[in-house]
């Protein structure tokens, strides 16, 4: 990828600033050739390589050298958007808002800093990535569980951050305490942290005033440098309740025979209803089904449904804690589903230790097309009720049809809240189908506008539609986080545009692909 | 999938072959471990494209003794299909040269 600068910089006042960030890190941890370039772009975008590329990225080693970086971005006006490990696939990857912003990649700073299982937490750095998380819970025999994303090859931390979840729950709901850098250098620790040698950091949320935690989560307030997460101790028993629903209409009962059994923690995690779709998407290619270049129609589905031996929505349903409050449980589920249906749902026991470790498995599904593959994720958030669940299924999957793509969607119920986490996949060399694409990316955000419904996260190219969608009182809440922006970042140096906060230095890209 | 699992499990001996590495490929089998396991060993989401792509053969990068450096720092850098990119924070120039010398790494011949 050719150089796009920062925007007000020349060349030469960026190589000057370069240069100072290489006598921070070290020469070989500031990247800035053509091909370090190309390993910063979010591969799987709908749009173009340009809109999001990075000048450069910069890799600090320590507190001490994000803050030296911190003083001469500001020096030099040079944007730095911070990624743990930046593997936010679907969302955009390793890349920033904006083109020319230099990424600052936390990937060096990677200690796991502490681990207790009998208070339940860990603190860690950036750079530490699931699978290393794993490792050493493994290896030293700790009994806490981890949430773990679908794809778990990016950083514990970061996926925190982006509010990323599984069923375990909204990952950022966990975290207990931050050291933060702020733009002008200077390094705060959060909640009961913020008192020298504070014991209670990990454990006790707020401290004393107002809770700071959540304002950095999907923000861009600060440079996050440790992160205090808790860690649920491992369960006697778990119980798997093997939901498979023959019939789209399902998801109605479903949801309703749930949803109440979820609010009263008779459920252990999210309930996920998924389609039959992500049982082909992962172990097969789209043309060993379907050739046409519309939707899959209802006659393949029959058969992908039939080959792949799963129902129209499926997902395991779990149950964990103590075995004779499982078995209780159990029965009261079992109980309460009957009352819907006649159908017989298959019962696994377990030990509550046995939580499947991280994989990468389901990144295979973005090959669907064959070919170089892209895929996006679309997530609105909405009410657990079991009427709108299934008119949102609807309209969304007309949708899919409309622009002739393949629907793929999971329902993510939380007894209050449901997470519609759609996913979209798409050849990445077909210029006419990622056209469609946006077309319905666009859509959707509307739709879900018009519901009433927001996205919980979402794509770099879509942050500032989905900021738009949250307009009660001429988007007061937006203008309420730029003000804040201003005050903390008057230079406007820490990812410019993240969730469509845009620094009043570059308000005039808002918008600008 | 069946399938593709018995022809890994019928590889697997190769795999326990003691082989006499040099330190550069040690180092690299670490970096491989560490930053290309995860997708590319048994049963990884790697392993499964390059089966259906190429042929189960083909599928376990450790096993190949076609790679060619230039191919190996090719896709790191650039991705394949649906891989993504790694950087040289992630894979820096050093380690890249240490992997390249352990899965280009001369091998015994294979038994007939
Ligand atoms: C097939 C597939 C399945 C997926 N399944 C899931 C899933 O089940 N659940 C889920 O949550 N996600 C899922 N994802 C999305 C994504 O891959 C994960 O969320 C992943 O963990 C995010 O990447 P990361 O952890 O490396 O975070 P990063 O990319 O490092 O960080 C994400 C963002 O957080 C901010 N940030 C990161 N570090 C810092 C810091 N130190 N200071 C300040 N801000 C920071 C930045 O804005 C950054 O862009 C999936 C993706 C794919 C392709």
């Amino acid at each position: 990828m050719k150089l796009i600068l920062p925007p007000g910089v020349s060349r030469a006042r960026f190589e000057q600033a370069l240069k100072a960030f290489a006598s921070v890190v070290g020469p070989e941890w500031v990247l800035a050739t053509d091909e370090d370039r190309e390993t910063y772009l979010d591969v799987y975008s709908p749009g173009r390589d340009t809109s999001h590329a990075a000048s450069a990225a910069v890799a600090p080693a320590s507190v001490e050298q994000v803050q030296a970086l911190l003083k001469i971005a500001n020096e030099f006006r040079i944007p730095l958007w911070p990624i743990s490990r930046g593997k936010n696939f679907g969302y955009g990857g390793a890349a920033p808002r904006m083109a020319g912003t230099v990424m600052l990649d936390m990937g060096r700073m990677n200690r796991i800093i502490e681990v207790n299982d009998k208070l339940g937490y860990c603190i860690l750095e950036p750079g530490v990535g699931f699978f290393d998380l794993w490792e050493h819970l493994k290896s030293n025999k700790i009994a806490l569980q981890l949430g773990i994303p679908g794809n778990g090859w990016g950083s514990v931390v970061g996926n925190a951050l982006e509010r990323g979840f599984s069923p375990a729950g909204d990952h950022s709901n966990n975290i207990c305490g931050l050291e933060i850098v702020l733009p002008n250098g200077e390094v705060v620790r959060t909640g009961m942290g913020a008192m020298g040698d504070g014991k209670a950091w990990p454990l006790f949320k707020h401290g004393f005033g107002p809770s700071w935690d959540q304002m950095v989560v999907q923000g861009n307030l600060a440079i996050v440098t440790k992160l205090c997460l808790w860690m649920k101790p491992a369960d006697e028993a778990a119980i798997s309740i093997e939901i498979k629903l023959p019939k789209p209409s399902d998801l109605q009962w479903c949801v309703e025979a749930l949803a109440p059994l979820r609010l009263q923690g008779v459920i252990d995690g999210l309930v996920r209803l998924t389609s039959y779709q992500a049982s082909a998407t992962v172990p097969t290619l789209r043309n060993q089904w379907y050739q046409g270049s519309d939707s899959i129609p209802d006659d393949v589905i029959a058969q992908m449904m039939q080959r792949m031996n799963v129902g129209w929505w499926n997902g395991p349903l779990r149950l964990a804690g103590f075995s004779d409050v499982c078995e209780a449980n159990l029965k009261r589920v079992l109980e309460r589903l009957a009352k819907f249906t006649k159908q017989e749902f298959p019962v696994t026991r377990m030990r509550g230790d046995a939580q499947p470790g991280p994989t990468t498995y389901p990144l295979q599904m973005v090959n669907w097309y064959g070919g170089r593959g892209g895929h996006i994720g679309y997530s609105p958030v909405m009410p657990a009720d079991p009427k709108l669940v299934q008119e949102q299924f609807e309209r969304t999957r007309r949708r899919y049809q409309q622009f002739g793509l393949d629907y793929s969607g999971t329902f993510y119920i939380d007894g209050r809240a449901a997470t519609n986490v759609n996913l979209i996949l798409y050849s990445k060399d077909d210029e006419e189908q990622k056209q469609r694409v946006r077309q319905l990316f666009e859509a959707l955000i509307k739709d879900a506008r018009e519901q009433g419904y927001g996205e919980y996260r979402t794509h770099l190219s879509y942050m500032d539609n989905v900021a738009a969608s949250y307009d009660f009182n001429r988007n007061a809440l937006l203008k309420l986080n730029e003000r804040v922006k201003d005050a903390i970042d008057p230079n406007g140096i820490i990812a410019p545009g993240r969730n469509g906060i845009w620094p009043k230095a570059y308000r005039a890209h808002r918008g600008v692909l | 999938m069946k399938q593709l699992l018995v022809l890994l499990a019928l590889a697997m001996p190769a795999l326990g072959l003691a082989e006499d590495l040099s330190a550069s490929q040690l180092a690299g089998q670490k970096v491989f471990a560490h930053r290309c396991g995860m997708c590319h060993r048994e049963g990884g989401t790697g392993t499964f494209v390059l089966a259906r792509r190429l042929g189960a053969a083909q599928s376990l990068l450790e096993q190949r003794t076609d790679l060619q450096p230039e191919t190996i720092r090719y896709v790191v850098r650039w991705g394949l299909t649906n891989m993504p990119r790694l950087s040289r924070v992630e894979v820096p120039d050093p380690d890249m040269n240490q992997l390249v010398a352990y899965l280009t790494r001369p091998r015994p011949a294979a038994a007939p």
